[in-house]
This record gives structure tokens, C-alpha cells and sequence, in this order.
């Protein structure tokens, strides 16, 4: 089981060095689902008893992280068909360095924390400070609205990871926290969504710009 | 069954997104009106939760509670007025949000489980946000946007501060529920390497929300785009309830004999806020973002005096008190100004005093209140805080404070001035001073008067129970 562990772990890690290379929206959302989706599977890999309630919560987190917000946001930058560049303030090359040494750092420090309940799995909280910090990168990085919402996804995976193995006694109370960042999540959409309308009603381009500050 | 006090206001505002023309405007006063009984009945009688675990009445909680329940009532029979002049084309949007934001506040004030009170605290953002959007301009939509992104960013490391938090009992063995007064009994078994790992999350992830700087940026923005009734909400009521839950995690440092530590970085925070607030507040031109610089300069005084601790946190929590009161009276006051001069910039007002003489008691008396004059209770507060950073030896801290305090009053009177007696060039004001818009700011500033003269007994030991455990009073 726990090669299964490492090898979600090691997936989620790239995901990470991916994303912070891409330039363009739609390859972002894509691997933001796949970071979701590989995220969301940890609890069945972490070899705790699960009940059936259990089982289906982690099949609806599955469904909602990995499936249903990329398509929202899909639909979103279909429906306003501009701005497919995530307008980078730090460059692709120097994300990627950065995102290598992020990989080194957290390695690094994760030895110094001593956790024991997941002492078998060495990646895990490597893995959930990368995630945590490169999501706060992509934030910071990136001037585009719908990447900016990506980095905070990236975040939020991360404290799931930090939240499913942490802590397995308040699993429930902290998947029905992430469901309702869902909707934080969708509201920013809608927010977005409502704007390029309002852009679409009145030729007034300075609306896009202000949304970036 | 306590979890009627924010389940009647969640039931109502869904209703109040179907109601037919006008009549969201009754169910606004008549829900605050109930949920004004209940937190009454609620300080009367302190039942048990129908959850034990998740929902609890805590002294710091109920005087939360209790100013929440206060405002709101004001507030919403102020609505009743304002909708009648301002231009919203939602009403129900605008009523249905604003009673789901008061059942998700009510809710933080009650929960005591860490988890539930995190729920609790991004559900007010997500009830809050369509308040902020409601005019749809392109500068309230950039508002909404920083607001939802900055404090969903805070929150979610505050989620990862109690996750942590939770770790700490892992390790050190506790098997007690996670909630907030659990966690203060066994505190000293907690690991205190991630006790204080988490608390500095928390206190990052929800000082981003109470408008603590340098993670304020979305505050000003945020105050002056909502409509003047829901900005009285943000800065009243909203902020306490973001304090509150640094102020809880503060309780299980101090129980756990990491009082010192936490009291410092409130202190530091505390004062970062008043010094940022003195900066910006000088050169603001629209009146609305000046009381918005005003609270986080109110919230700097209570993180700071909540970290002295003992008499200093008592006089902190006075300030939360009467801040909320002041503030909220302030804000609606600003929104008569704005429907009667038509702009929000300092410079096309002026003459208030002459234009709308009933306004003008309201915003002067409240700028006084604000500015810590006797007789209004914000005066006390910040006097008890100064002694008691001076009996804790905090010398140089406390002059930092009281100057930049007077740097603040300086700036703010010289705006309050052009606004109240400078000339101005408005032929005619827009509204009438109604009844409905004037006496909700009368009550809270008399509110404060009174409970700066004279405060209940029940409500002393009320304080005194809250900040007991984090250094005593006197």
C-alpha cells in the first residue's frame, strides 16, 4: 500500500514543477485536476479503516476537487475567451528553479519536524509544504485572475494533505471545510463571471485591469 | 437548544430572497427584533447546546453575541429607511445576505469546537461577500474580489493553524474533543513546538479577517464599497468575531504557559496596526475609507491590549464593546451623508453642520466617541489598556501607542472639520433626515454613553470571566 502512497505523492510533486512551468490557462486547469484528483485518493492509500460513509466523502471530495471546480473554471475562460496567457510576474524559467529548490526546502525541513504518526511515509509532509507554499507562489506569481484562483486550489490541496494524515479524528469536520472553500471557490467565479459581463455590456476594458491589482 | 439563535436568522434570510416587493423589509426588523429576544433569553438562562461538543456559551461569546444581536436590530430599522433612498435594484439579495450574515456571526460567537468556529468564520465570508458586490461597479467588484481572495487565502491558513493544533494534541496524548475549552483544561499537554506553530496560523489566518495589518489591504476597500448599513455590519460586528477567535486561541496559550509568547505577537500586530493606520489615515479623501482606517486602528488597540493581558485585556475587551458601538453609528451616519451629497469624496461635502444639522450631532458626537473622549466607554477602554501596559513595564510601548494615537486624532479631526463646518458648493441635499435614519445612531452613541457611566454588574463579571484566565484584572 504504501508504494501506492508514495508513488500519489510523487505524482502530486511534479504536478507542483508542472503547473508552476505553464503558460497557458486550460494546461493549468488540467493538471490543477490532476493535483485534485491524486490528492483526493491519499485516504485510501493511508491504510486506516474506512467506513462506508467515509468512503463515499472521500468519492465526493474526489468528484468536486477533481472534476467538478476545473470544469467550472473551464467553462468560465471558454465564456470569456480571452486572457489565456496566465501573465506571469516571475518567469516560467525561474518558477521552475524556484519550484526545484521549493522541492529541496521542504525535503529539508520536513526532517527536522518530528511527527510521528507519519513516520512511514516520508513524502507526505514534503509533498503538503510544497503544495502549501507553491500554491501561495502562483498566487503571488501570477497576475491572472483564474491562475491566481489555481494557486489558492493548490493551497487548499495542500491542507487537505496536511488535514487527512494529521489529524484522522476530525477527518469529517475538515472535508465539510473544504466543500465550503467549494463554494468560496464558485463565488469568485461568479464574481469573475459577472464582470466580463458587464465588459461585454460596456466597452470599458479598465474593468479587467482593475480586477488584476 | 442555544443553536435556534443563528438557525432562525439562516431560515428567514432564505426566505428573504422569495419575498415579494417590499415585504423583506419587515422580515429584516422582525428577525431582528427575535434575534434580539433570543440572545436576551440566551443571557439569561445560558442553556445547554443540542451539540455539546460543537456549540457552547462563553462569556467572551455572549457579550459577542449580545452587541451582535444590538446592531443588527439598529441596523436593520436603519435598512428599512435607506432602501428607501439608495439606489439597490436587489433588495432581496441585499436583505436575504444580510440575515444569513448575521446567522453565520451568531454562529462564530456560539461555537466553541475549533473546526466548527473555522466553518463558522469563512461562512461569514461567503454570506458577506454579495454585500460588497451588491452595486456591481467595476470598483466593487475589484472590492469583492480582494476581499474574498484575501481573507479565503487567511482563512484557509488559519484551517491548516487548528489542523496543527490538532497535531499538538496527537503528539502529546490528549484524547479530549477539540473544542476551545477542552483544549484550555488540558493545555499543558498539548506539544508546545506545534501549539505555537498553530496559534501563529490562526493568528496570521484570522488576524487577515479582523483587519490587523500588514494583512488589512482588502479592509479599506471592502468598507467603502458596501452599502452604508452593511459596512456598519463589516466593521461592527464582523471584525469582533475574527478577533474572537485569536482571542479563544490566546486563552489555551496562556492556559498552556505560552501566555508570554502569544501576548507578543498581539502586542507587535497590535501596534503595526496603529502605526499603519496613522500613515494612511492622514491622506485618505473619501470619509468612508477614513472609518474604515479608523477600525483597524481600533482592532491594532484591542490586539494590543488583549496582549498585555490582565487589566490591559480588560480594557481591550471595552474597546471591542464600544467600537462596535461607535463605529456602526458612524458608518450609517456616513450613509445619510453619501445619499445626501451624492459622493464619497471628503472634498465635494462640507457644512454638514448647516446642510443636515440631525447628522451632523450623530457624526460629531460619534467622531468624539471614536476618538476616545469622555463620557463614551472607548475612553476607559484605551486609558485601561495604557495603564496597563505601564504596570507590565512596557514603557516605550506605551508611548509609541499614545503618540500615535494623538497622530491619528490629529489627522482624523482635520477631515472631520472640512466635512462638518467647511463651505460647500451643494445647492440642495438629496434626503430628508428621517426619523428611521437618525435614531439608530442616537441609541448606540447614548448606548455607549450610558455604559461608559455605569455598567450592570452582570455585565462586569460577564467581562471580567472572559479575560480571567489570561492574566487576571487587577
Amino acid at each position: 500500500m504504501t508504494q501506492f502512497l508514495d508513488i500519489i505523492l510523487a505524482l502530486a510533486l511534479a504536478s507542483i514543477i508542472f503547473s508552476f512551468g505553464s503558460a497557458r490557462l486550460p494546461g493549468l486547469i488540467k493538471i490543477v485536476a490532476f493535483q485534485g484528483i491524486a490528492v483526493s485518493l491519499l485516504p485510501f492509500f493511508t491504510g486506516q479503516e474506512m467506513s462506508v460513509g467515509g468512503i463515499t466523502f472521500t468519492l465526493a471530495t474526489l468528484l468536486i476537487r477533481g472534476v467538478g471546480i476545473p470544469l467550472c473554471i473551464y467553462i468560465v475562460i471558454r465564456k470569456v475567451s480571452i486572457h489565456r496567457e496566465v501573465e506571469p510576474i516571475v518567469g516560467y524559467n525561474a518558477s521552475l528553479l524556484i519550484g526545484i529548490l521549493l522541492i529541496f526546502a521542504a525535503f529539508f525541513f520536513s526532517r527536522k519536524f518530528n511527527v510521528p504518526s507519519i513516520a512511514d511515509s516520508p513524502l507526505l509532509l514534503p509533498t503538503a509544504i510544497t503544495l502549501l507554499v507553491g500554491g501561495m507562489f502562483l498566487l503571488m506569481a501570477r497576475r491572472n485572475a483564474i491562475a491566481m484562483v489555481l494557486g489558492y486550489i493548490t493551497m487548499e490541496n495542500g491542507i487537505y494533505l496536511v488535514g487527512t494524515t494529521f489529524s484522522a479524528r476530525i477527518l469529517h469536520i475538515v472535508e465539510f471545510g473544504i466543500l465550503l472553500d467549494v463554494l468560496a471557490g464558485v463565488m469568485i467565479m461568479a464574481v469573475i463571471l459577472q464582470d466580463i459581463r458587464q465588459k461585454f455590456d460596456d466597452v470599458d476594458t479598465a474593468l479587467l485591469r482593475t480586477l488584476k491589482e | 437548544m442555544l443553536e435556534i439563535v443563528f438557525l432562525a436568522p439562516f431560515v428567514t434570510g432564505l426566505l428573504a430572497f422569495f419575498a415579494p416587493g417590499k415585504s423583506g423589509r419587515a422580515l429584516l426588523v422582525a428577525t431582528g427584533a427575535i434575534h434580539l429576544l433570543l440572545s436576551l433569553i440566551l443571557w439569561l438562562q445560558r442553556p445547554q447546546a443540542l451539540f455539546p461538543s460543537y456549540f457552547a456559551v462563553t462569556p467572551e461569546g455572549i457579550l459577542s453575541l449580545l452587541v451582535i444581536s444590538l446592531l443588527f436590530f439598529l441596523i436593520s430599522i436603519y435598512s428599512t429607511g435607506y432602501l428607501d433612498s439608495a439606489d439597490i435594484k436587489s433588495e432581496n439579495v441585499f436583505i436575504g445576505s444580510m440575515l444569513l450574515f448575521l446567522s453565520t456571526m451568531t454562529m462564530v460567537t456560539l461555537s466553541d469546537h475549533i473546526m466548527v468556529m473555522w466553518i463558522a468564520i469563512e461562512a461569514t465570508t461567503i454570506a458577506s461577500a454579495p454585500l460588497i458586490f451588491i452595486h456591481r461597479s467595476a470598483k466593487s467588484v475589484e472590492a469583492t474580489w480582494k476581499y474574498v481572495l484575501i481573507c479565503s487565502v487567511g482563512i484557509a491558513l488559519a484551517l491548516l493553524g487548528s489542523v496543527l493544533i490538532s497535531l499538538s494534541m496527537e503528539i502529546g496524548n490528549v484524547d479530549a474533543p477539540i473544542s476551545f475549552s477542552a483544549l484550555s483544561s488540558e493545555a499543558k499537554r498539548l506539544d508546545p513546538f506545534w501549539l505555537k506553530v498553530g496559534f501563529i496560523f490562526i493568528f496570521v489566518g484570522y488576524g487577515t479577517k479582523m483587519g490587523l495589518a500588514p494583512m488589512h489591504t482588502w479592509l479599506p476597500d471592502a468598507h467603502s464599497e458596501a452599502p452604508s448599513p452593511a459596512s456598519a455590519l463589516l466593521s461592527g460586528v464582523l471584525l469582533n468575531c475574527a478577533f474572537l477567535g485569536i482571542f479563544k486561541t490566546n486563552k489555551i496559550m496562556h492556559a498552556a504557559g505560552l501566555g508570554d509568547f502569544s501576548g507578543a505577537i498581539l502586542m507587535a500586530f497590535g501596534l503595526i496596526s496603529i502605526l499603519a493606520a496613522a500613515t494612511f489615515i492622514l491622506k485618505q479623501t473619501e470619509y468612508k475609507r477614513l472609518l474604515a482606517y479608523s477600525s483597524i486602528e481600533n482592532m491594532g488597540i484591542i490586539a494590543f491590549g488583549t496582549g498585555i493581558g490582565g487589566i490591559g485585556a480588560y480594557g481591550a475587551i471595552l474597546c471591542l464593546i464600544h467600537h462596535s458601538l461607535i463605529k456602526s453609528s458612524l458608518f450609517l451616519t456616513s450613509g445619510n451623508i453619501l445619499l445626501g451629497y451624492g459622493s464619497r469624496l471628503i472634498e465635494k461635502t462640507g457644512n454638514l453642520a448647516g446642510r443636515m444639522p440631525k447628522t451632523f450631532v450623530a457624526f460629531f458626537a460619534g467622531f468624539a466617541g471614536i476618538s476616545g473622549f469622555p463620557p463614551f466607554g472607548l475612553f476607559i477602554g484605551e486609558v485601561l489598556i495604557v495603564v496597563g501596559a505601564f504596570r507590565s513595564g512596557h514603557y516605550i510601548l506605551a508611548g509609541i501607542f499614545a503618540v500615535s494615537i494623538c497622530v491619528i486624532f490629529a489627522g482624523f479631526s482635520k477631515h472631520i472639520m472640512k466635512i462638518s463646518f467647511d463651505k460647500s458648493d451643494i445647492k440642495n441635499i438629496k434626503i430628508k433626515e428621517k426619523a428611521s435614519m437618525i435614531w439608530p445612531q442616537y441609541i448606540l452613541l447614548l448606548t455607549s454613553v450610558a455604559l461608559g457611566l455605569w455598567m450592570p454588574d452582570m455585565l462586569y463579571q460577564t467581562i471580567v470571566n472572559a479575560v480571567v484566565s489570561i492574566g487576571g484584572v487587577f
